[in-house]
């Protein structure tokens, strides 16, 4: 697509010269790294303006010359397509220079804009001595604002970001500054506070949508416990994952656990401490042989899961033991206690919000330059589902000689299944086999009436056209709402399958 | 990703008896410590380079974990080595690097890149005098 350069001179006016990158190295630099055709989702330029106001002054422009904005909080959401557009040429709207943080630290509470990264946050708590927490994800470079709104997760009682967010400022497509919840009146101390307002709530509008370009987050943050007391068990054989399934989720659902337990495979951790090429030169799946060195290396079982729990020393305690009843006379491999106490030295992981990125390094599992693309449907939390999943997928790792890197998570009421498929983007035979595999793991998840909660941006109308109600009724709403707000289409077209009026023959 | 760690954390618990070296920032040191960074600095420049790069060049950052498998672990993070130019840091940023995803302008400016560039080339020219 071609973009008039009239609308590239009326942006410098607007946000200066210098926010307005129009280079080739700039193009690449919102491209998909982890992409092996960087190409197909390259954007045609980047804007990057300092405030709402220019926002609103960049998206006034957009509708004038019809261009279609890619908005990005810092580009960091690596494995569904990092700073890239799903439409080629789409101009990138970069917000990362926008890093105001206002913190309520009486109430808990933190109001962001979208260029305020994991680390950037905790910096700011610690250099003013705020006793809250973080909930942070894997990759922590990337934006909190963003990644509540891509609805990531955490490793805390926090770790449902989405389910924090308390009110949003958001431009709208046509330009119109909104105030979501009781941010909508004028003044109003309670913004942070009261997540719902008067009337219809927006807020969750904003999620994983095209609808608006969120300019300010609120986020509730944890108030730092007396104690975090757990254990981290490890199990031997494939089949304990029902019942350790099973055994944990009543718990989860009673609220003695409030963090989401993730139960996950050997490759978790071999995938980010070492290389394939340590282990075996062999090119096909990994051999039962191959697992067991992974294991003794590691001391971890087939399964690993680490539970915790948060608050005062006699709540965390009185948690641990009814957990240790729970699993009582069951086949565990074995089961660590873990502890931290209110006045020992920061004890530095991510379970007590302390931001990382070494995750990031299981990209380099093949060598070379590798990425990961994420698979991610969510299943009722029941062991036999968990395990026929499993089963199910597994094979289809195997089929097209891939390694198994999986886990479920335990939500409230559900399991999320989530799959990192680690490849080395160089390596073009391997890279057909992803494509052909994700496509065959979406098939048989949708066979089974099981939908993604997050993907990719090749994959978002794949996705998207899961959700199949009365012919696709939820996409004829969402593009309904997305005709009535942005007419024009100027907003991230294609995001979450949802295409403007004029874009629609795009679909893929 | 987003589960990846809590995992890996345990594993190395269990894989290593002794306290864990900290010199060359790969080690973290059990299951309840260690992947916390110095986010520290003693001038602007060396500021700057901890919010625009530290969170994957030191400690347990993603780029000194995979450097420590291409070089000795101990100059695995950026500040630590002697042979950095100006020229090599800055086609690193805007072009990539292996796993290093390219840094865009808006994340950090020329200028800024000139001031990082100079903060990690420090060892260098002290090594040069």
């Amino acid at each position: 697509m071609t973009i008039n350069p009239a609308a590239y001179r009326a942006f410098a006016a607007a946000i200066g010269k210098d926010n307005v990158m129009l280079n080739d190295d700039d193009r690449i630099a919102y491209s998909d790294h982890f992409a092996a055709d960087e190409a197909k989702h390259q954007p045609g330029a980047a804007i990057a303006p300092a405030s709402a106001e220019e926002v609103r002054a960049v998206v006034r422009i957009a509708n004038q010359y019809q261009v279609p904005l890619w908005p990005i909080s810092r580009g960091k959401n690596f494995g569904y397509g990092g700073a890239a557009p799903v439409m080629k040429g789409s101009v990138i709207l970069d917000l990362s220079r926008m890093k105001k943080i206002e913190v309520d630290a009486e109430n808990g509470t933190v109001l962001v804009e979208p260029g305020v990264g994991f680390f950037d946050l905790y910096d700011y708590l610690q250099a003013r001595k705020i006793p809250l927490w973080l909930s942070v994800p894997g990759n922590s470079w990337g934006s909190v604002a963003g990644n509540a709104l891509d609805r990531g997760v955490g490793y805390t009682s926090y770790g449902d970001h989405a389910a924090r967010i308390c009110g949003l400022e958001v431009v709208l497509p046509d330009g119109d500054l909104v105030r979501t919840g009781m941010g909508a009146m004028a003044g109003n101390p309670s913004w942070q506070l009261y997540k719902p307002g008067f009337g219809p709530s927006w807020d969750s509008l904003f999620c994983q949508s095209n609808f608006g370009i969120v300019t300010k987050l609120g986020l509730w943050l944890m108030p730092e416990p007396e104690s975090v007391q757990g254990y981290d068990f490890e199990f031997d054989k494939i089949d304990d994952l029902g019942w350790a399934i099973d055994t944990i989720m009543p718990l989860r659902r009673e609220g003695v656990i409030q963090q989401s337990p993730s139960i996950g495979n050997w490759l978790r951790s071999a995938a980010v401490m070492t290389t394939r090429q340590q282990w075996t030169k062999d090119k096909g799946p990994l051999d039962e042989k191959v697992v067991t060195a992974i294991r003794e290396k590691f001391k971890i079982g087939w399964w690993s899961v680490q539970v915790r729990f948060y608050g005062p020393a006699e709540i965390t305690e009185a948690s641990l033991r009814v957990l240790k009843k729970a699993f009582d006379g069951k086949p565990v491999l074995s089961m660590k206690p873990a502890k931290w106490t209110r006045g020992d030295p920061p004890e530095g992981s991510p379970v007590t919000g302390v931001p990382v990125s070494f995750p990031l390094a299981n990209a380099n599992w093949h060598g070379g330059r590798g990425g990961h693309v994420g698979y991610s449907p969510v299943l009722p939390p029941k062991g036999d589902l968990a395990m026929d999943q499993f089963k199910r997928t597994y094979d289809l790792y195997q089929k097209y000689g891939m390694d198994y890197h999986a886990s479920f998570a335990m939500g409230e009421r559900s399991l999320t299944n989530v799959n990192q498929i680690l490849y080395d983007k160089d390596n073009a035979d391997m890279m057909g086999r992803v494509d052909a595999m994700f496509r065959a793991l979406v098939a048989d998840a949708s066979a089974h009436h099981y939908g993604e909660y997050r993907t990719h941006i090749d994959y978002m109308d794949l996705v998207a056209g899961s959700y199949d109600f009365n012919n696709h009724a939820l996409r004829r709403l969402n593009e309904r709402v997305k005709d009535a707000l942005d007419p024009n289409g100027v907003i991230a077209p294609g995001k979450s399958g949802i295409w403007p009026k004029a874009l629609r023959g795009d679909r893929s | 990703m987003k589960w990846v760690v809590l995992m890996l954390i345990a594993a190395l618990a269990g894989c290593s008896d002794k306290p864990a070296a900290k010199a060359d920032g790969t080690k973290i040191e059990n299951a309840f410590h260690g992947a916390l960074q110095d986010r520290s600095s003693k001038s602007a420049d060396e500021a700057l380079f901890v919010e625009k790069c530290g969170m994957c060049h030191r400690q347990m950052g993603m780029g000194t974990v995979i450097l420590a498998r291409r070089m000795k672990p101990e100059v695995a993070m950026l500040e630590a080595r002697d042979d950095l130019t100006a020229a090599l840091i800055t086609t690193a940023a805007r072009q990539g690097i292996g796993n290093m995803p390219r840094i865009s302008r808006a994340e950090v400016s020329d200028a800024q890149l000139a001031r990082i560039a100079a903060h990690l080339t420090t060892n260098a020219q002290r090594k040069a005098k």
